[in-house]
């Protein structure tokens, strides 16, 4: 089984990869793992005004977990929250054209988002 | 073995992997786990000796090589049976495999299996692995001193999260103990039942804690050596 070109490329030139402070205003932090194998993954999203102007992630996993969550740090980018809140593995499925085994590498990355989601909305409300 | 009936003379089969009147090989049904392939019960302590001794035994009975002469059906019944029974084996033999297993097997029944994720853990790791990055750029800039501190440190965490490997294991070892128990109990009192769903929880909690630390082991492994 090989790997699609576009897995190949999110691996080999990860987009956003690093992290913000977690204490920084307006950051939401999700990290989440896959206890059938083991993968970590970290997703963070910063937002102003209910917008998302950056999104980073560290993953440490398989190559369809890295290429799943480099590739939602991008699409994160300029949506709203709650269009994010939208995004569903399927997309990403769909997007990397990710073999069935790997389903669950875009669980995860889904999973990662929803969590940064839940802490930047836990930290926004507890400031009001 | 429930079978009720054999697929070649159609009388009740009572043998327990060949008809007793026409002695012709059965399936291994298509719905019996891998303990019931070796008519074992859902328990988790096997003595490795009596699964060993009882593998063998059932490879002799269905191997293809004593099926050539046989009928087609005859023949795939062997073939199907022999990789059956081997992967039951694997997974029987292995301790951990097995109560991963067990674990996978009972969860149909158990609401809420998905263990909350220790965050904890997940921070630790993540730390950890940003000292390996800041490790790896040590050694490629030859950042001596650098990289021997880092390395000292990370041996250090290493050992202690070996330690913690062995703990979750004996953990694990005496959960073993207590599904053994409960399995003797009767399901029907609800006690009984709750206390297996706990216990199948705190399995799947350690087995994948355990997968977490054995990937970040590995990985410290495969980098200070």
């Amino acid at each position: 089984m090989a790997y699609s070109e576009k897995v190949v490329d999110h691996f080999n030139n990860p987009r956003n990869m690093g992290s913000f402070k977690k204490d920084e205003d307006g950051v939401g932090t999700g990290i989440v793992g896959a206890p059938e194998c083991g993968d970590v993954m970290k997703l963070q999203i910063k937002v102003q005004n209910d917008t998302i102007v950056d999104a980073k992630f560290k993953t440490f996993g398989c190559g369809s977990a890295i290429a799943s969550s480099s590739l939602a740090t991008e699409w994160l980018k300029g949506k709203t929250v709650d269009e994010a809140n939208q995004i569903k593995n399927t997309d990403i499925v769909q997007e990397l054209n990710l073999p069935p085994v790997k389903i669950h590498c875009s669980v995860l990355a889904e999973d990662a988002i929803k969590a940064a989601l839940a802490d930047y909305k836990k930290k926004s409300g507890e400031q009001q | 073995m429930a079978r009720s009936m054999c697929w070649h003379c159609q009388s009740e089969v009572t043998g327990e992997y060949f008809c007793d009147r026409c002695v012709k090989v059965q399936p291994l049904s298509k719905d019996s786990d891998y303990f019931t392939c070796f008519a074992l019960p859902r328990l988790l302590t096997i003595d490795a000796q009596t699964l060993e001794t009882k593998f063998y035994e059932l490879s002799r009975a269905f191997h293809p090589d004593f099926f050539q002469r046989k009928t087609d059906a005859e023949q795939a019944i062997s073939l199907d049976n022999s990789a059956l029974l081997n992967t039951a084996y694997r997974t029987l033999k292995d301790p951990i495999r097995r109560a991963e297993y067990l674990v996978q097997l009972e969860a149909g029944s158990v609401k809420d299996i998905r263990t909350s994720p220790p965050a904890d853990l997940f921070e630790e790791i993540l730390e950890l692995q940003e000292d390996l990055d800041d490790f790896r750029a040590a050694c490629s800039d030859d950042q001596t001193s650098e990289r021997d501190r880092l390395r000292a440190k990370l041996m250090d965490k290493r050992e202690h999260l070996e330690r913690r490997q062995q703990t979750m294991e004996s953990d694990l070892r005496s959960l073993f103990t207590t599904w053994d128990h409960l399995q003797t109990q009767d399901d029907r009192n609800q006690a009984v039942r709750a206390e297996k769903d706990a216990t199948l929880k705190h399995m799947r909690e350690i087995l994948s804690n355990r997968t977490y630390l054995r990937n970040i082991v590995n990985d410290l492994t495969a980098t200070i050596g």
